[in-house]
């Protein structure tokens, strides 16, 4: 565990770098060890996971920690066998329904429920050992919750209650606008916003410091601009930039992830030109970035921002309707191709109609 | 003649008196006149000449048929004669009654058939041991040599092979072929001594044969009990006209053949005729029949379809020809090749000639050498095309035209695997003996790209296996003591011709390898035409080209389509047919299932205004004032072909690839705009209607193609090309996560908490390909400062960490490079960015020696962690060095001596009994004094306690030295 961010990760509530508040309020949350289902929900990068895995330290100490790989294979109904792999201490049990793609309903409905009904038994001889004034037998760890179809949520709502005298749910995810509204009235939602920069600067200063390393204020900040305060990105970052050149200078190199280079030349390939043609080789272009597994709305963010930066007045408002469109109607279809293309489409058009018009202006 | 046949079988006596009377009348009348007693006789006496008299009648019957009383009957007066005189003569003792009744009357002319036998005995001799079995294809030919001389044909009598008595007084040929100066070698015979002395020997034959004959005669005459539908004179009328048209025919096609250089086969080129014959007498007399079935072509030259695909496959069948019909040539002897044979040897010769340079023409033509079994190099012909072609008729009638029986098997037929090995068996092993199919066979196999693959590998099996296990056996000898025709059945020796419609169907994938493949082009619409003209001028009806021409083109040129539109005209009473009536016609348009290609360009280019589109008129009645190029017209065609091709998935994803590439007109970009949004919209109806399995919204799919028609649609041929990027790109995906999964998979679970496959692509692997290329120094990394080797140590614990390594390959230009396991650059990377620093192939090499033995020492420890007594010994070895530095690690032998002590010592633990006391042992030290006391296990005991003491130890190891083995851990070596 050599990269900063793995071996740098803070292990117990206590030693949280930023929201310390937030920190204090979860401790005393399971300062009677019970807890209720928590939503977790914040931007990647933010610490949801480590928050999380700070809170089952707490609540069952250090055993948390000790993790093991456990392949489930599950039978469908349509005798489908789905396999999908989950993290499991003796304490809690992580999945990713996701990963079984359109089975996921499945996952969740059989998964769960073996856990909580299997976990009943073992309830009592655990009372009968005394295990130390824990009510909650286990946790189950939802991740990536927004990505769960619909049935799969669905699916989840009842589990919940069903179960809820054994084990408890911790839900994770970047955005609660796909959870659907049931599930959220059930939890108790926990926000993990983004460290600011100053934050993100102090935890590169520190790890830098227990490296033996120096860090300039300045390179720190403009790591945590451009990791966009996404901590994670930030520290390895850094560690690039450590292996790139040592003595840190205050103006040298931040690499960049490759896609999102990829993405600001596509950009400017749109803004360039506007033809069939163009239209043809950005096709090309958006295609390589969805093989490259960068979802589509990651996308189509992209593409907006840098393209924002190129309009003016209310061709923005029109680009920003036009791109929230476009993505509505992505979400609710199958070909993601499609709509990216139709926005930059789109774009196209009214850049180009833009133009033209702020030439005529021009001319009369 | 009419009161005749009511008089007949009533008049017993009366038949008698007047016997030879009524065999004149019965020539003219084609009566036979004693076919009840004749069938009496052969009850009797099963010999060989009833055949002959049977046959005579038969062929009187059939002059009769002929209808020319007038020029014929004097000739043929003198025929009926001989037929009962002969018997006499053979055999006068056991005649019927009335032979004998009648034997005054024949007995002035008695003389004259035998001066017969003696002018046919040469031949007959000649023949030699030849038994009677009706000739295949090469009679024909003498046959219809014989008719191109004579002006009345007589090929309606082919029924017993007689065609030959044409020349000479009929009965006696086939009786000369019995006739032997000496007694045969096998069979039973009869002598007979005629006046003049001589003696001759009459062959008896099998009843089998006869009796089919005989029979073949008794049902004939039937017709003549007034069974017949038609009135006789009627019948004969039509029979006569035929057969003038026939001579015609037949000279016409005789010359045609002489120029196409196929001269060979005209004599076989008749094979089918007279059955074909009887056939249009049944057609004259029903006439319900399908026009399809009645206008098929009969004859070779009639065929519509394409020529040189009609003689393409003639020569391949014509390849078979060696080895079905000439046996011996194979052995390179110039005798004729069919040995049933009834030529003269003049023919025979000429024909044997013709045949070699024929077989020397088309082996140079289909290239194909013929295999050690005298077969040609591809043993099935495949023919494939769409519907309608004409591909089963030529089948048919090739087989035919060169001399085969032909038999079919469907898609009727069940074809399961043993059906189908039990029919192929069936058609090419054997060969009717029956009845005029002594051909030999030749199975059609239609349809068979609906047969199961299972059958179809039969199929296979039976060209090719047969072959090895008969070169197996002939290795090994066995068959070759065999008879020689026993050994050859077992290869395939017949011709097999398969036809399909689709030749690339998965299961006939093995077979297309091993055919003869014969794709069929479409028919030429002139030729098509000229055969509709003709066949609506044979039915009156009132036709013009043109009309004609739009039929064809509305049936996609379909010969069967076009033949049953015609005769469903026909048949509701329509006797005119004009262009304006074919084009409203909604039938006859066949279902316009096109491939993509055509559907694609059809979406993509405007309609010739020239040119008028069939089935526009569905919709829009009968104006053909209107341009058939307006908007509505044009979106009602594309939304028709476009729900009767249904593909909608595929179109939609060759529209968008294509959409681009058109020559677009709109600078504003307007019409992609509108384009991209209905292929979103249609995107989004899929989904709908696969999520929630709402199929009722499949009808709105067509209308996507049909707005890209009136959005692209150009004049201009559009240049498509088959969508694969979708395809492409999920196939890319789908690597890419693969890659992405292998690298979690091993990943330690307290980081593969922290990371998924998303945070993975977005954040994680490109910063961590910059993390894991530090800048190494090119030196051993024995020559590393500290700090180096510290970064280094990072370095491998960081990729262990992740599950990366380097592998070793060897790029195609033959250099070695070493590559990251798993390859995640192809998911961190993109093309046409500046390359990223690399790291050198040394710095690989080493980090992937690194990576290895720190791998190595960790799967140790983790071995050592999990075996608490390696722990325990780790421990014990811990404090000696303490204690005393006397032993620095405990020796081999020594370890075990402390076990061997440590045994011992629990072996010395007092017996305790039950409650816990100690056992003394009572009787055991006295009664067990004798030096064999201590026993097996006291020996041990004892060793342990000699061994404890003494620094020098030896164990005999029965033979197996162990005596340098030492425990060695790999932690020692790195």
């Amino acid at each position: 565990m050599s990269l900063w961010v793995d071996k740098y990760r803070p292990t117990s509530l206590g030693k949280l770098d930023y929201h310390k508040e937030q920190a204090n309020q979860l401790k005393n949350l399971v300062q009677c060890g019970d807890f209720p289902h928590l939503l977790v929900y914040g931007p990647s990068g933010a610490g949801k996971k480590t928050r999380i895995m700070c809170l089952l330290r707490e609540l069952y100490g250090p055993g948390v920690e000790k993790l093991r790989i456990e392949h489930q294979s599950i039978t469908a109904p349509s005798k489908k066998k789905i396999e999908i792999n989950s993290i499991a201490s003796n304490y809690h049990l992580e999945v990713n329904a996701s990963d079984a793609g359109n089975s996921d309903r499945v996952v969740i409905q059989e998964l769960i429920k073996t856990v909580a009904q299997s976990q009943q038994i073992q309830w009592s001889s655990k009372r009968n050992r005394g295990d130390a004034g824990v009510s909650v037998d286990t946790v189950v760890l939802l991740t990536e919750v927004d990505r769960l179809t619909k049935d799969a949520q669905h699916a989840l709502r009842r589990t919940m209650e069903k179960y809820m005298s054994t084990c408890r749910l911790i839900l994770c995810c970047n955005s609660t606008s796909k959870v659907i509204g049931p599930i959220r009235s059930r939890c108790l939602a926990v926000r993990v916003p983004l460290p600011s920069t100053e934050e993100v600067c102090s935890v590169l200063n520190s790890v830098c410091r227990k490296e033996g390393l120096l860090l300039p204020g300045e390179l720190a900040k403009r790591i945590a601009e451009k990791s966009g305060r996404n901590l994670r990105k930030a520290l390895l970052m850094c560690e690039a930039c450590r292996v790139q050149q040592y003595p840190f200078s205050a103006e040298q190199d931040i690499p960049d992830t490759d896609w999102e280079v990829y993405l600001k030349e596509t950009a400017n390939a749109i803004v360039s030109q506007q033809s069939p043609q163009r239209l043809l080789e950005v096709r090309a272009r958006l295609y390589e970035l969805l093989t490259h597994c960068i979802p589509p709305e990651i996308i189509i963010k992209g593409l907006v921002a840098e393209l924002l930066s190129n309009c003016d007045g209310h061709l923005k408002a029109e680009v920003a309707q036009a791109a929230a469109h476009y993505e509505h109607r992505l979400q609710l279809g199958n070909k993601a191709i499609y709509h990216l293309e139709a926005f930059v489409a789109k774009f196209m058009a009214v850049y180009k109609k833009f133009m033209e018009d702020g030439l005529d202006a021009m001319m009369f | 003649m009419d009161e005749y046949d009511q008089m007949y079988g009533i008049e017993d006596e009366f038949e008698q008196q007047f016997a030879d009377e009524l065999e004149v009348m019965a020539e003219i009348d084609y009566e036979p006149p004693r076919q009840t007693k004749v069938s009496e006789f052969r009850n009797q006496k099963p010999l060989s000449f009833e055949d002959a008299i049977a046959s005579g009648d038969l062929i009187l019957r059939k002059h009769g048929a002929v209808g020319l009383p007038g020029s014929s009957a004097s000739q043929q007066n003198t025929v009926p004669k001989p037929a009962s005189p002969l018997p006499a003569a053979q055999n006068g003792s056991e005649l019927p009654e009335y032979l004998l009744d009648s034997d005054a009357l024949h007995s002035p002319k008695s003389k004259r058939p035998r001066q017969d036998v003696a002018k046919k005995l040469q031949f007959g001799l000649s023949d030699g041991g030849h038994d009677i079995t009706p000739p295949s294809s090469p009679e024909d030919y003498s046959r219809s040599a014989s008719n191109s001389v004579q002006a009345v044909p007589a090929s309606t009598l082919d029924m017993s092979g007689l065609g030959e008595l044409q020349t000479s007084p009929r009965r006696s040929y086939a009786a000369a072929a019995h006739v032997l100066r000496r007694p045969p070698a096998s069979g039973d015979y009869i002598s007979v001594t005629d006046s003049s002395g001589n003696r001759v020997y009459l062959a008896k034959k099998e009843e089998s044969t006869m009796s089919a004959a005989d029979s073949r005669a008794l049902r004939n005459s039937h017709y003549s009990l007034g069974l017949l539908s038609v009135p006789i004179e009627v019948l004969m009328e039509q029979v006569a006209e035929k057969r003038h048209r026939q001579v015609v025919e037949e000279s016409q096609r005789l010359s045609e053949m002489l120029n196409s250089h196929i001269d060979q086969e005209f004599g076989e080129l008749d094979g089918g005729e007279p059955e074909e014959d009887q056939e249009d007498e049944d057609q004259n007399g029903t006439a319900s029949r399908l026009w399809v079935d009645r206008f098929s072509p009969r004859h070779y030259t009639e065929l519509l379809s394409d020529d040189f695909t009609n003689r393409c496959l003639l020569k391949w069948l014509k390849l078979w020809d060696t080895v079905v019909f000439g046996r011996e040539k194979t052995a390179k002897k110039p005798k004729p090749p069919p040995p049933d044979n009834k030529l003269s040897f003049q023919q025979k010769d000429q024909q044997n000639s013709r045949f070699k340079t024929k077989t020397q023409i088309t082996e140079e033509i289909l290239e194909a050498e013929l295999d050690q079994y005298q077969r040609p190099k591809y043993k099935v012909a495949l023919l494939s095309g769409p519907p309608g072609l004409g591909k089963t008729t030529l089948a048919h009638i090739i087989a035919r035209h060169a001399g085969y029986n032909v038999v079919e098997m469907n898609a009727s037929d069940d074809r399961s695997a043993e059906l189908f090995q039990k029919r192929i068996d069936t058609a090419t092993q054997m060969k009717s003996v029956l009845g005029a199919n002594e051909k030999p066979n030749c199975l059609v196999i239609d349809e068979i790209d609906g047969a199961p693959t299972a059958a179809i590998n039969v199929l296979l099996a039976n060209l090719n296996r047969k072959e090895s296990r008969e070169a197996d056996s002939e290795t090994a000898g066995i068959a070759a003591l065999k008879k020689k025709k026993k050994k050859t059945q077992s290869v395939l020796l017949r011709p097999i011709i398969c036809i399909c419609n689709d030749l690339y169907v998965p299961a006939l994938r093995q077979l297309r390898q091993q055919a003869f493949i014969l794709t069929f082009p479409p028919t030429q619409p002139s030729r098509l035409v000229q055969r509709l003209a003709e066949i609506s001028r044979c039915q009156d009806m009132k036709v013009d080209t043109g009309a004609l021409m739009a039929l064809c083109e509305k049936t996609d040129n379909d010969i069967r389509s076009c033949i049953n539109t015609l005769q469903f005209l026909h048949g509701r009473g329509q006797r005119q047919l004009d262009q304006r009536l074919v084009q409203s016609m909604t039938i006859g348009q066949k279902d316009q299932n096109k491939g993509l290609f055509s559907v694609w360009q059809e979406i993509f280019q405007l309609p010739r205004v020239k040119r008028k589109r069939v089935g526009e008129d569905l919709f829009t009645g009968m104006d053909h004032g209107v341009q058939a190029n307006t908007t509505a017209h044009r979106l009602q065609h594309i939304l028709l072909l476009v729900s009767s091709s249904g593909e909608h998935e595929k179109l939609a994803q060759g529209l968008y690839d294509n959409f681009l590439s058109m020559k677009l007109k709109d600078p504003s970009l307007r019409g992609v705009c509108l384009a991209l949004e209905w292929l979103g919209f249609s995107d989004i109806l899929g989904e709908t209607m696969m999520h929630g399995q709402n199929f009722s919204l499949m009808r709105y799919l067509p209308f996507l193609p049909a707005a890209f028609h009136l959005l692209f649609a150009a004049t201009s041929i559009p240049r498509i090309s088959y969508p694969n990027s979708q395809y492409e790109a999920l196939t890319r995906t789908q690597h890419t996560k693969n890659v992405l999964v292998a690298m979690l998979a091993e990943i330690h679970p307290s980081i593969r908490s922290r990371v998924g496959v998303l945070c993975l692509s977005l954040d994680i692997l490109g910063l961590l390909l910059e993390v894991i290329c530090p800048k190494l120094r090119p030196v051993n990394p024995q020559l590393y400062s500290t700090r180096e080797k510290q970064q280094l140590v990072e370095l491998v614990d960081t990729m262990l960490s992740y599950n990366l390594t380097y592998r070793q390959d060897r790029s195609p230009e033959g250099q070695y490079m070493y590559l990251l396991e798993p390859n995640v650059e192809v998911a961190a990377r993109f093309p046409g960015l500046p390359p990223r620093r690399q790291l050198t192939y040394q710095a690989k090499q080493m980090i992937a020696r690194e990576i290895e033995m720190e791998r190595m020492r960790r799967a140790e420890a983790l071995l050592q962690a999990r075996n608490p007594r390696r722990k325990e010994e780790e421990k014990e070895k811990n404090p000696v060095p303490h204690s005393g530095s006397l032993k620095p690690a405990a020796r081999n032998h020594q370890q075990r001596l402390e076990n061997i002590v440590k045994q011992t010592v629990v072996e010395i633990r007092p017996e305790v009994d039950f409650f816990g006391r100690t056992v003394v042992p009572k009787e055991k030290p006295v009664s067990t004094a004798a030096p064999g006391e201590e026993g097996p296990v006291s020996v041990e005991l004892r060793m342990g306690k000699a061994v404890g003491n003494s620094e020098v130890w030896f164990r005999f190891n029965e033979g197996v030295s162990n005596a340098v083995r030492r425990n060695v851990y790999i932690k020692d070596l790195l």
